[in-house]
Parts: structure tokens; sequence; C-alpha cells
């Protein structure tokens, strides 16, 4: 009873709220908005501010400025032609170190698998003086002078190492050849070859290393005449491309 | 009791009459209730809707007008790498009513001698005075000055914000963009032609950009400025253009004005030499007279012989030549020497009917084709016109045209022959290169390469060379017609070149007007001697910036022409 005599205030309610609920439905929405818009102009207002930034700083460094302090006060001018690299392989090729000093590269023959190994070479023969930090470089580079009165023995251990070692020795001066200034200069130039023949040499090391320690250069020497053998070719291979290279590319 | 009958009791009429009335008004009124609620039904639902409609499309009451995107007063100008050339800025203005001033005028007048001492302080109270109700005191004020005016605190000084055209790079291109009048029109240049697109409220939002590249622009004005001055030339022209679509990257005319300030330019600064002048521009004509030669196949080739005589003479004139070769020579020498006699006989041969065709086909005899308004028409011999007047047209003498005409001919010439007009727009995804029109023959475009590549290497453009970028171009030094007379002193010596010659991309064209000798160039004025230098050093600078790689290892093929050049005689870089 009581319930039907209030439903059309029930109603009523129900309706006000309805209505209620969606106003602040689009109040809320208008509120949005406007907040909205309010950023929109702070955009607009930011992008002014840009523009007139920009236009200052592109009138105080407008190019007759910037050519009058080129031209005054910074001596500067445009590159000429020759000033150009064509890549970055021609700017590689200008730090690449220079063939020059091939005359000794005969001595390769113990870390024969290595390039360009001619400048570490020289380096290590005077730092084993100083501190000869792995024993078995030292030990190779002997072996290989004192058994030149023997010519066979070497060639065949060269020979033997060669299919192993080549393809480590390979990768290693390369990854190495970087720090070749340095003390450890003697590793990638002779480690190529020493890891594996340090073994095969241990034996020897110890007789050997005194009387090599003494006599770095006449070994050196010695071994001009055994290298020319085994080593040649492999060497003349490398020169070979790195010679052929840059015109290639 | 009993209720009378209605049987029994009649009615009296009208009683009767008076229901019936009120039926009858009852219905009425029924009628008039239903149409009122009607109208107010109509008038809500009307109302409903509209609110429905504004509460889905409609913009609300708070929102702020025009404020949604940034649109200046004035569309802005950018050169093709987006730099500004022209742009709308905010500026101060300060403007006095002096019908509104409150205080003691005579202080006023002192305060603002004071700040603004353009104007004494009598005058600024005789403006006080004078009645009249608005006066600008200084438009683009400086912020100091507006705050220092704004102190004094007279209502009569109004300090206002007003939209002003600034041009960031200020002469950089002048003659190119043009400037704004007080009224905020476009006076001259790109601010001139575009007007209508800069200022319509639709598309001045969206940037005007030009072909112009600045730093390019900036090069040649700054070679062109320093030859000028030295060889203290009264003016000087320079356009550097793309080959394959027409484009213009730089175009200078020299002296040139400030267009923040225009009005302080005189009208010499505001002369466009590069579009609106017309210059006899000498031997620059001659390779358009060898492709015409060789196209119509008068001239088989770099190999055909020419009697080259000390002088020529021929319809009641004599044709000189400043270094005569005296004997029997190629067309390459001729090039290379810049012979007006074998040149002449060219010509002749090519004939007036002929040659007056080819001009015409190349836009030779009309007004330049480009959207600036300043454009200047050729000179011709017009009815004159006759045989002898073909040869000098053959070497350059008799026709003047102007410096982007002169450029325009060398891109139609070194594009493969096609014609592209001149443009000042960029080229690019919103405006595709229209097709061109073929004017020359592609065999006698790429025969003309190692013929301009022979001047630059041996002939009188020597100086013009700069290593490594294969410049090929042609000298030009015309003498000044001056009250009638061809004067014997001065001259207007031109360069027009193409670089790289084996695959050419940019033209480049420079004019100097009236150079003067110096110690350097040994008393001559030729061009080979002091607008080929320019050459030579705007190109260096503005090759990298264009994408042109310097290479010493590449050429045209130039066993073309040098099998037809007699190396034995001297060659100087004296002539023109």
């Amino acid at each position: 009873m009581s319930a039907r005599s209030f439903g059309s205030l029930f109603m009523v309610a129900s309706c006000a709220g309805a209505a209620l609920g969606c106003y602040l439905v689009s109040l809320r929405v208008a509120s949005e908005r406007a907040s909205l818009e309010d950023v929109e102009t702070r955009i607009v207002l930011a992008q002014r501010d840009m523009r007139m930034i920009q236009t200052e700083i592109g009138t105080r460094g407008r190019l007759s400025q910037l050519e009058r302090w080129n031209a005054g006060a910074f001596s500067l001018s445009a590159p000429a032609a020759n000033q150009f690299l064509e890549g970055s392989f021609q700017l590689a090729q200008m730090v690449a170190p220079q063939h020059q000093v091939d005359f000794q590269a005969p001595v390769v023959l113990a870390a024969a698998p290595a390039p360009e190994k001619p400048g570490p070479l020289e380096q290590a023969s005077t730092d084993e003086t100083g501190a000869p930090t792995a024993a078995t470089p030292g030990g190779m580079l002997h072996q290989a002078s004192l058994k030149t009165e023997t010519r066979e023995v070497p060639a065949t251990t060269a020979i033997t190492m060669s299919p192993t070692a080549a393809t480590k020795s390979a990768d290693k001066p390369v990854t190495a050849a970087k720090p070749a200034q340095h003390s450890s200069a003697d590793k990638p130039g002779l480690a190529a070859a020493q890891l594996r023949p340090a073994k095969v040499a241990v034996a020897q090391k110890k007789t050997v290393d005194k009387p090599a320690l003494g006599a770095t250069k006449p070994m050196t020497k010695h071994v001009e005449l055994a290298k020319n053998d085994p080593l040649l070719p492999v060497a003349a291979k490398h020169s070979g491309k790195a010679k052929d290279s840059p015109p290639a590319r | 009791m009993n209720a009378p009958q209605p049987a029994l009791v009649a009615p009296r009429p009208e009683r009767l009459r008076l229901v019936g009335q009120r039926r009858q008004l009852l219905a009425v009124m029924h009628q008039r209730l239903m149409f009122g609620m009607l109208v107010y039904a109509g008038l809500i639902a009307l109302i409903a809707l509209r609110i429905l409609y504004l509460a889905a499309f409609g913009d609300h009451a708070g929102r702020k007008e025009g404020l949604t995107s940034f649109v200046p007063d004035r569309g802005d100008i950018l050169d093709r790498d987006g730099q500004p050339l022209a742009t709308t800025i905010d500026a101060w203005s300060i403007a006095i009513h002096p019908t509104k001033v409150i205080g003691d005028k005579l202080a006023l007048a002192q305060r603002l001698a004071q700040l603004m001492p353009e104007r004494s302080a009598e005058q600024y109270f005789a403006m006080l005075r004078s009645g009249k109700s608005f006066f600008y005191l200084r438009r683009r004020a400086a912020p100091e000055l507006v705050e220092a005016v704004n102190a004094i605190g007279e209502p009569g000084l109004a300090i206002e914000r007003e939209p002003d055209r600034l041009y960031p790079q200020t002469t950089l291109a002048a003659s190119v963009v043009g400037f704004t009048g007080i009224d905020g029109h476009g006076g001259a240049g790109i601010e001139r032609a575009f007007d209508d697109y800069l200022s319509n409220p639709d598309t001045r939002g969206k940037p005007l950009v030009s072909s112009i590249s600045s730093r390019v622009q900036q090069a040649l004005e700054a070679e062109l400025g320093d030859a000028m001055q030295h060889f203290s030339a009264i003016g000087a022209a320079g356009v550097v253009m793309d080959v394959h679509t027409g484009e213009i990257l730089a175009m200078t005319s020299l002296p040139t004005y400030n267009p923040n300030a225009p009005g302080q330019g005189t009208p010499e600064q505001h002369f466009n030499r590069a579009t609106l002048g017309v210059f006899e521009l000498g031997s620059t004509f001659k390779p358009f007279t060898l492709a015409m030669a060789m196209d119509s196949g008068v001239v088989s080739g770099p190999g055909q012989m020419y009697n080259c005589p000390q002088t020529l003479p021929a319809y009641g004139h004599i044709v000189h030549d400043t270094h005569p070769f005296g004997r029997q020579c190629s067309v390459a020498e001729i090039m290379m020497e810049s012979s007006n006699i074998g040149m002449a006989q060219m010509a002749d041969k090519l004939g007036k009917d002929r040659q007056k065709a080819w001009l015409k086909k190349m836009g030779f005899l009309d007004r330049v084709e480009i959207e600036l308004k300043e454009r200047g028409r050729p000179l011709t011999p017009g009815a004159r016109w006759g045989p002898f007047e073909t040869m000098t047209i053959g070497f350059g003498q008799g026709i003047a045209v102007a410096p982007l005409q002169l450029a325009m001919g060398y891109a139609t010439l070194f594009d493969g022959g096609i014609y592209h007009p001149p443009t000042i727009l960029k080229v690019g995804p919103d405006r595709p290169l229209a097709p061109g029109r073929r004017v020359f023959s592609e065999d006698t475009s790429y025969r003309m390469r190692s013929l301009l590549r022979l001047v630059v290497m041996k002939g009188t453009g020597r100086k013009a060379d700069a290593p490594g970028y294969r410049v090929g171009g042609k000298t030009g030094t015309a003498q000044k017609l001056i009250n009638g007379r061809y004067s014997n002193t001065i001259n207007i010596t031109s360069f027009a070149g193409v670089f790289p010659m084996d695959d050419p991309r940019y033209v480049i064209v420079v004019m100097l007007d009236e150079p003067k000798a110096t110690k350097e160039t040994y008393g001559f004025t030729t061009a080979g001697w002091n607008v080929a230098p320019v050459v030579s050093r705007t190109v260096s600078r503005i090759a990298p910036m264009l994408g042109v790689a310097p290479n010493m290892h590449r050429e045209p093929n130039m066993s073309e022409v040098l099998p037809f050049v007699q190396e034995a005689h001297k060659q100087d870089a004296k002539k023109d």
C-alpha cells in the first residue's frame, strides 16, 4: 500500500537522481575539456616562446656573423679537395702501419701466420732483454735461431705446427695487434706460434734460454737464411693481399 | 424535494444558450491549451536538441578562439633546409595620442627627447601641441625603452605589441626574399610575388619553402662581395642553380640592402641585377652559338677547322680578336681561346633566322620565366637584326640578358638539352618537377662538356678551376656601352660555370660590373682575372655542401677535344 502510494515519489527521485548523474558526467566532461584546452593553450604559448627564442638565436648566429668570426677570429677556411676521404676504409688506411719496415720481415718465420709483425718483432727483441714476461715466446725464437745450423729441424717444426697453430694465430695477432707498443708487445708477434709450440719446445727451453738472452741479434741474422724456404710463400700471400685490397675497394 | 423534472420545467432559452456557449468556450480553450502546449513542447524540444547538438559538436563558452594552433600574422619564408629567411615577431611600438595627454606637455617632451633622441624636445613639444590625434614615436622598440616610457605614466602614451616582419639573416638573399612595407605587404622579391599566399589566413600557417640554400647563398655573397670590393666594381651579381630542376640555390645582387630597414636602401641597392638588370655578357654566350651550330649541323664537331685570320672584315665592319690566331684553327681552339673571329663565322653560317629561332626556344627573347616580379626584358637588335648583328650575337655582343637567364641557358645546355624554367620554390614532394621541354639534343649537350672543361683546363678560364671539382665554363668580358659608344676601358666581366663537368649538376654564374685593374691582375680587367677566381673559391666552398665529392681522377671525356688543340702557342688568361 505504502509502496504504491510512494511510487510516484520514488519515480521522481530516481528521475532526479538519474538527471543529476547525467549532469555530473557532463560537468566532469566539461571540466576535462577545459583543462585540455588549458594545456593546448600552454602548448601554443610555448610554441610562440620557442619561436621567439629560435628567432633570437638565429638572428644572433646569422651566417654573416659566423662568416666574420670564421674569417677574422678563427681563421677558418673551407677544406681543400684533398682533405676529403672517400670512406672509412681510406681513413683506416691512414692509420695502418707502414710497410717500409719489411726488410726484417723474414724474421717472422717463427710466427709465420701473423701477417704484419715486423714492428712487434723488433720491439719484442728489445723487450725481451728487459723482462721476458712469458718464457715461451723467447724460447721459440731462440730455438729457431739456434737451430739454423741444422736447417731441417726448424723447417719441420714450423710445418707441423702450422696447420693447428695457423688457425689460432690468425685471429690472435689481429686482436692483439693494437697494444703492440706496450711491453706485452712480444705476445702478438710471437705468441701466435708460441702457445702450442711452447710445449714442444719446453724440453729445449732450459738449455736454450741462456745463450738466447745474451745473443738476440746474431740470432735474427741467422734466421734469414733458414726462413726462405718455408715462409716466403705465406708472407708473400699476406703482403700481396694487403697491397691488392686498397685499390679493389 | 423533488427535483424539477426536466421534462416539466422547460429550461429557459438564455440558459440553454449559456450551456452551448460554455461548451464552445471549453472547446476553444482546449484547443488553445493544446496549441500552447504544442508550442512549448516544440520550443523545449528545439532547445533540448540544440543543447544536445552543442554538447556533442559545439564549442563551449569558455573556449579561447584561435589558440588551438599557432598561426603567424604573415607566413614565414624558409630556405630549403628549413632555416627562416623571414619571420614575423611581436614587436613593441610606442605611440602618442596628443589629445589625451593630461600631464605637463613641456616636461613630457623633454623626457621623451631624453629617451628617444632622434627628435629634439622642441619637435616633441610641437607634436604634442599639434592637435592631431596620433603619432608613432618608435616602432620595433627595445624592451628597456618600452619599460622606461611606461614608467613615465602618461595615459596619452600608447604602448602596443604589433606584428613585425624580421629577417634574421639581415642582408642575406635580400634581393630574393624582398621586404615588406609599413602596411605589411611585400615590396619586392618573394614577399611581393607571394604576398597573397603569405597573408591569406588559410595558407599563412604553412611556411613558404624557397629553393635558396642559405649556406650556399652566404658563400656566394661573401666571395662576390670580397671581389667587388677588391676590384672596386660598382656592382655584382651571382646565381647558383640546379641543372636538373631549375631551382635557384643562391642568387644575389650587390650592393644590397637590409630588408629590416628597407627605407634606408638606395635605389641602386634595391635594383636586382640578377633578374631585372640586363647586360651584354659577351663571350659567355659563345657556347650557345656553338651548340646551336652543332645541333643544326653547321659544325660537325670540335675538330672542324676554320680560317682564323688576324682580323675578319665582314659586312662593312671588322671583327677583332684579342689574341688572334692568324692561322687555321679548330673549333676546340676557338672555344678555348674565345675567338670572336671563329665564332662570327659559325654564327654567319647558322644565319639570322635559325639563330632567332634558337634564341626564342632557349627563352632569351622573352622575360625570364620566374615567379619574382622583378624581371628584365632582354635587349636585342630588333629591326636592325642583320647578318652582322647575327655575327656579333654569336660572340655575345648586341644582345643583353639578365644573369639569371644566362644561368638558365647553361642549365638547359647541360641538363641533356632540356629546359626547365628557373624557380625560386623548392622542388619536392609538395611541388613535383614539371616536365621540361627539349631544346638541344642530348648528344650536343654531352659534347659541350669536354669543350667547356677545356676552357678551364687550358684556356681563358684557368683561374676558375677548383681542384677536384671538375669546373667547366666560359669567361666573358663585354665592353660597356657608355653614352652610345662601347668603352675600351670599362667592362662587364662574367663567368658561367658548370660543375662537376663529368656529370653536370650545378651552374654558377658570376658577374662584376665595372671592375678596376689591380696590381695582381697586371692591369687587366678581363674576366679571367677577376671573376674566374671568385668561381674557383665559391665552388670549393659550396661543392661539398651540395654533395659533390672532390675527385682528382675524374674528368669528362677529354680525348674528344684534346687532339684538336695545338699546344705550341702560348696561352694566357689575359683575354676574355
